[in-house]
């Protein structure tokens, strides 16, 4: 009995392995280069493509959309050869870690190329000396101020301080000034650097100061005198930016930083865009900002799907050519890193206001001083903890500023090897 | 169907017929796709997969066990998707598996070779064009600002005179004598072919292909020698020799590194470091002591209001039906979502719970209230799983055992903690056992609500206050910043022999096993 | 009156008091839902405007599927559901009826496994079903069979602990009889066996039902296309963006889709109640 049904179903192995070794492993060359992106590039570039495809002659162009940034980012970090993409719309604080782990490859751009482009948004995406992708678009703030309020541009802070103080109880304002885009690290880096504290420091010819960090007791003072009433925060600066946009779009706070991204929410209110970067403590200096490009990112697994020069193509016909940023941009409504398509005529009015308070006090987010790739704390922990600190848990704003500055200084003076 | 006609289906020629078909329908198929591992070197899959077949092909086809035929499919999906992962964790605890130590080694070497090439000092590039010059690669070069145009094979640069090239709009030469461009469709096997080639021109220099348009030049600067396994600088000479922890470095100052390096067995060097360092043994016993204390306090908390609400509604008073489905919503609701919720409940501003208290505690900003907090919260998640248990446990204590202690004179009180509650504890000390494991790795409520927090970056804390093991480890593991999965590795097989060894004890005591014996 | 007030008042306020606890945050997510802002400030405990903006996002914006991300849901879940109870009932089973050779050591080892704490698990799991895509695309990574597989794989281990007890308190003569009538173990297990375990295996089912429901890590790795994604993870869009984040569709989602499981978690109370405890209860 067990014999006969050993023999059937051997019987029957046999035979599907026969039909089996018919199967071969299909071996014709790679015509597909994938993209991923996010679940805001990623429909915009799909309907880009959908309209012009042909970018790279003999090439398709796949775009695959993730739900999240997050999920884009979860995904980049697991992926290997087998399912990874060719090229990835992230973040420019991807490059060291990818670099350094073997995820993104290094490309070389023709000069002709690269003038197409402001030439600080490569150090965004540059690592060690090599280049990993190519800006698609900037990100940056700035501060608007709501003219039914305050009627007039301030020339200082201490101007918002007291303008808020005045106001607050006929107005019933919430806070004076508060982050409503890019979060207490990255957008309120504008206000720390108001009041005196720059991430890093640049001296008169441009180039990175090392071996010091902004000045602990001046800072730290500062946000005594502007910030606090006593051992408390006076209410001008929340720490946390829960709620701002609301209460900004309600009239209940005069000054808000936004990003470029979401000025179509604020106009739709019914605002107009009236920009600036944040005024410093003395007329005519203002709070730095961060200009932060994403990037269409070249990966080491395009070399192995064999589509690496295509992939490269790619980058060059499209996502650093005129005509691909205008047509992308046109979807997107986000800034164009690509000059051409900066002073094309359909971007809109908007973003020329985020332009001019960039010109005015923007500086290049650059991940080797910020992400702290030695280890330890970083910019994007330690600031918003900085706030946390003094004004909800009333600690000594010159002490914690000076845990700040060494901080700050360590990873400056760290980074320095993997520009 | 009655039972004879189920029987008749069960058993009998018919049933055994059914029954071989689908066990070699089902066994083909793995074949098949073993086949098709093994054609794409996927050994162990596909060596999986055979002796999957083989022990299906056994179990059902013949009386070898008859246990096996009820858990065999139970079993194999477990080695494939749970165990696999478990072995993957505890390899990859002797390995120096971070950021920057990733990939494989061969695959590293590949990454540095690519990065070997470095474009001239000139910036020099031009427009080009791929195809083949007396039936070899080449390219057609062009330089539109000096309008030198000229053919670049392997071996050879040949100048071009510009008359003799014919341009397109841009300057950019498109024709040449004997020069066959490639066209369109011929591009994507062109790929493999023309990238990474070197194309001549001059002693010191090479165009390298940075697209199917551009050309850039470019030199080697570090070697590969195999023999040695060093890499050279070809322009200083310096050499670079495997550190043994995953990656090429300088002899003289073992801190200068290529990039990328590689993920190395460095054996128990994790698992001294949990030990010997004090910045990650110091954070590692506070948080154990967290996690146990949070354990525990869920679990009696939760349990605690589970049994008050069972001994409330157990008598059939009016409405107990609606109070019922009410008590089990915030089981039934996603987790995800309530705790989201909860979270900005807590918000200090504008959350509602210091709306309603009129207070304006910092929940999150302090260690203590951000604790409270995520027992608060748990407790929101957790009290109906032991409402509905303890319901139906004070149900099936026989109630003679209580009418006859009442009997005897014993009040409400006396045999609620003499009787009934030993009893119960009796009943549900599994189930309590593995709450208690459970909320032990409760990775959800933690990242969600608090992120582990509070934290005091400033002073260089990594783990917060209401980190739990499991969420340090994630956030060593795949934290922003540098990513270390052997160490996290070393500390998820730490936290398991703890885990497990908690449990195991507890159930020797509960006698739980000794049903097994 | 008196007796009343010292028997059952307590017992009402003890109710109420929890029920208000239990159902704030939910009145809360109902409120986002309804309120066009698009964040989690809750500026008064009664809504100032009743909008629908969200729920209409959700079913007519084309770039949000929702009810196919519905159908994925269900389809994933019920399918983890079913095939989760049939592996984890007949383990149980086995483990608990069947005398042989190793079965405190395959027991103590499932629970053991059970407890390690699966942080690589992800990274693991993707690289294998990576493998599996080189070959078998279609049951590889980014497929629904795909994800399905790995569902199952803990499977076994999480309801024997469940099942185990109730197994257990089914009386051995029940076996006996059976055995002298003819029948094998497997007869004995469907004709006998399973009609009894019902309420168990409902509860069983219902738990691996709403687990898989909202399990959103895996399922974002594997269904990142569009049409194949669960609502678990389209949700995610809302609040996993780069620089903001979109409570409004996202509270109104959830509620959507909590409906049905407490539809189904509400008629199946009195199975489950007696359900699970019938795993704890012995004899």
């Amino acid at each position: 009995m067990n014999t006969k049904r050993f023999g059937f179903a051997g019987v029957l192995a046999a035979f599907a392995l026969a039909v089996s070794t018919l199967v071969a492993p299909s071996a014709s060359a790679n015509t597909q280069i994938v993209v991923w992106a996010d679940e805001s590039r990623g429909p915009n570039l799909t309907k880009v493509i959908a309209a012009k495809g042909d970018w790279v002659p003999g090439f398709t162009v796949k775009v695959v959309t993730f739900s999240s940034f997050d999920a884009l980012k979860d995904a980049f970090d697991k992926a290997t050869d087998a399912s990874g993409p060719d090229i990835v719309v992230g973040g420019n604080d991807w490059v060291p870690t990818g670099a350094k782990s073997g995820k993104l490859a290094p490309l070389t751009l023709t000069a002709a190329v690269k003038a197409r482009f402001n030439q600080t948004q490569f150090v965004d995406l540059t690592y060690k000396g090599k280049l990993y992708g190519v800006p698609v678009d900037i990100n940056n703030v700035a501060m608007i101020y709501n003219t039914k309020l305050v009627s007039t541009a301030p020339k200082t802070f201490g101007e918002m301080v007291s303008n808020y103080k005045s106001l607050k109880a006929s107005k019933g304002l919430k806070a004076g000034l508060c982050i409503a885009g890019g979060g207490m690290s990255w957008g309120a880096h504008s206000v720390f650097s108001a009041l005196g504290a720059d991430a890093y420091q640049f001296n008169s010819r441009g180039g990175i100061v090392y071996g010091r960090a902004f000045n602990a007791t001046t800072f730290g003072k500062n946000v005594r005198t502007y910030l606090m009433d006593g051992k408390k925060s006076n209410g001008f600066f929340p720490a946390t930016d829960t709620g701002c946009k609301d209460n900004f779009l309600a009239g209940t706070v005069p000054y808000a930083v936004i990003g470029n991204w979401e000025w179509a929410d604020y106009v739709a209110k019914g605002f107009t865009m009236n920009l600036m970067p944040v005024p410093g403590v003395v007329d005519g200096t203002y709070g730095k900002m961060f200009g932060s490009v994403s990037g269409a990112l070249l990966t080491t697994f395009a070399a192995k799907h064999g589509v690496e020069s295509a992939a490269k193509s790619l980058l060059t016909n499209f996502f650093a050519s005129t005509d691909g940023q205008v047509r992308y941009q046109a979807f997107e409504k986000r800034p164009p890193a690509e000059k051409g398509a900066q002073a094309d005529a359909t971007v809109s009015a908007a973003q020329r206001g985020f332009g001019s308070a960039a010109s005015l006090a923007g500086i290049p987010q650059i991940g080797a001083f910020l992400n702290s790739n030695k280890g330890g704390a970083n910019y994007w922990d330690s600031a918003p903890a900085y706030w946390t600190a003094v004004l909800i848990d009333g600690k000594d704003a010159v002490k914690e500023a000076s845990k700040l500055a060494s901080i700050w200084r360590t990873n400056t003076d760290g980074g320095r090897g993997d520009l | 169907m009655t039972g004879k006609n189920m029987t008749y289906l069960i058993r009998g020629k018919v049933a055994f017929v059914i029954k071989v078909i689908f066990v070699t329908l089902i066994a083909s198929i793995l074949l098949l796709l073993a086949q098709s591992a093994f054609a794409q070197r996927e050994y162990v899959i596909s060596g999986f997969l055979a002796i999957s077949v083989l022990l299906l092909a056994l179990t059902y086809l013949s009386k070898i066990s008859i246990p096996l035929k009820f858990f065999i499919p139970g079993i194999l999906l477990l080695t494939a998707f749970v165990i696999g992962p478990i072995l993957y964790t505890v390899t990859m605890s002797g390995f120096n598996y971070k950021t920057g130590n990733i990939i494989s080694k061969e695959e590293a070497i590949v990454q540095i070779k690519v990065r070997a090439i470095e474009a001239a000092p000139s910036g020099l590039s031009f427009d080009v064009k791929l195809g083949r010059y007396d039936g070899e690669p080449a390219i057609l070069a062009s330089d539109i600002n000096t309008s030198e145009y000229f053919i670049s094979t392997l071996d050879a640069r040949i100048p071009l005179v510009a008359s003799s090239v014919t341009l397109n709009e841009f300057g950019v030469a498109v024709e040449a004598p004997n020069f066959a461009p490639l066209n369109d469709s011929e591009f994507a096997t062109a790929d493999k072919e023309f990238t990474g080639t070197r194309f001549a021109f001059d002693d010191q220099y090479f165009i390298a292909l940075e697209g199917f348009e551009a050309g850039v030049v470019s030199q080697q600067v570090l070697e590969f020698i195999p023999e040695k396994d060093q890499f050279k600088n070809l322009l200083t000479g310096a050499i670079y020799t495997d550190n043994g922890r995953g990656n090429y470095a300088l002899a003289e100052d073992k801190g200068v590194i290529l990039e990328p390096g590689w993920r190395a067995p460095i054996w128990f060097e994790n698992y001294v470091n949990i030990v010997s360092d004090p910045r990650v043994r110091e954070p590692l016993i506070r948080v154990f002591i967290w996690t146990v204390a949070f354990a525990f306090l869920t679990v009696l908390t939760t349990f605690a209001l589970g049994l008050l609400l069972a001994l409330a509604l157990n008598k059939p008073i009016r409405g107990r039906r609606i109070y019922r489905s009410i008590l089990v919503l915030p089981y039934a609701m996603p987790s995800v979502m309530s705790i989201l919720i909860w979270g900005g409940m807590f918000n200090t501003e504008f959350g509602a719970i210091n709306t309603l208290l009129g207070t304006d505690i910092a929940w999150f900003s302090d260690p203590n209230f951000a604790r409270v907090a995520v027992i608060l919260v748990n407790l929101w998640l957790g009290f109906p799983y032991f409402y509905l248990i303890s319901s139906g446990s004070l149900q099936a204590i026989p109630s003679e055992l209580m009418e006859a202690a009442a009997i005897d004179g014993a009040n409400p009180r006396q045999i609620f903690r003499k009787i009934t509650l030993p009893l119960l504890l009796q009943i549900l000390s599994p189930l309590l056992i593995a709450s208690f494991a459970f909320n032990f790795n409760n990775f959800n409520l933690i990242f969600l609500l608090t992120g582990g927090g509070p934290r005091n970056e400033l002073d260089g804390e990594i783990a917060g206050a209401t980190d739990i093991l499991i969420s340090y480890t994630y956030k060593i593991a795949f934290g922003s910043g540098t990513q270390d999965l052997g160490l996290a590795s070393a500390i998820s097989l730490i936290i398991f022999i703890l885990v497990a060894s908690i449990s195991l004890y507890s159930l020797r005591k509960s006698k739980v096993l000794e049903t097994f014996a | 009156m008196n007796k009343w007030l010292r028997e059952d008042l307590w017992r009402h306020l003890v109710g109420i008091a929890i029920c208000l606890f239990a159902l704030f945050p939910l009145y809360l997510v109902i409120i986002s839902s309804f309120s066009s802002s698009g964040s989690l400030q809750l500026s008064s405990f009664l809504p100032r405007e009743i909008s629908f903006a969200n729920y209409s996002k959700l079913f007519n914006d084309p770039t949000i599927p929702y009810l196919t991300w519905v159908k994925n849901s269900l389809f994933i879940a019920g399918s983890v559901a079913v095939f989760s109870v049939m592996i984890g009932t007949a383990s149980a089973f086995a483990f608990s009826r069947l005398k042989f050779k190793g079965r405190k050591f395959g027991i103590q080892l499932l629970l053991l496994v059970q407890m390690f704490p699966a942080i690589l698990a992800i990274s693991a799991v993707y690289v294998i079903m990576e493998r599996v895509y080189k070959f078998a695309p279609e049951i590889g990574l980014g497929t629904q069979p795909g994800l399905l597989l790995v569902y199952l794989g803990g499977a076994m281990g999480v309801n024997i602990w469940l099942l185990k007890g109730f197994v257990d308190s089914i009386p051995a003569e029940l076996d006996e009889a059976a055995k002298i009538d003819g029948a094998s173990e497997v007869q004995t297990f469907w004709l006998i066996f399973v009609p009894l375990a019902a309420p168990v295996l409902a509860v069983v089912a219902l738990l691996s039902f709403i687990g898989t429901f909202n399990e959103f890590i895996l399922a974002r790795l594997f269904l990142v296309d569009m049409e194949s994604r669960t609502v678990a993870v389209g949700l995610q869009q809302f609040i996993g963006g780069q620089y903001s984040q979109n409570w409004g569709p996202f509270a109104a989602g959830s509620i959507l889709a909590s409906i049905p499981i407490v539809i189904i978690f509400l008629s199946l109370q009195k199975y489950i109640v007696s359900g699970l405890t019938a795993g704890s209860v012995k004899g």
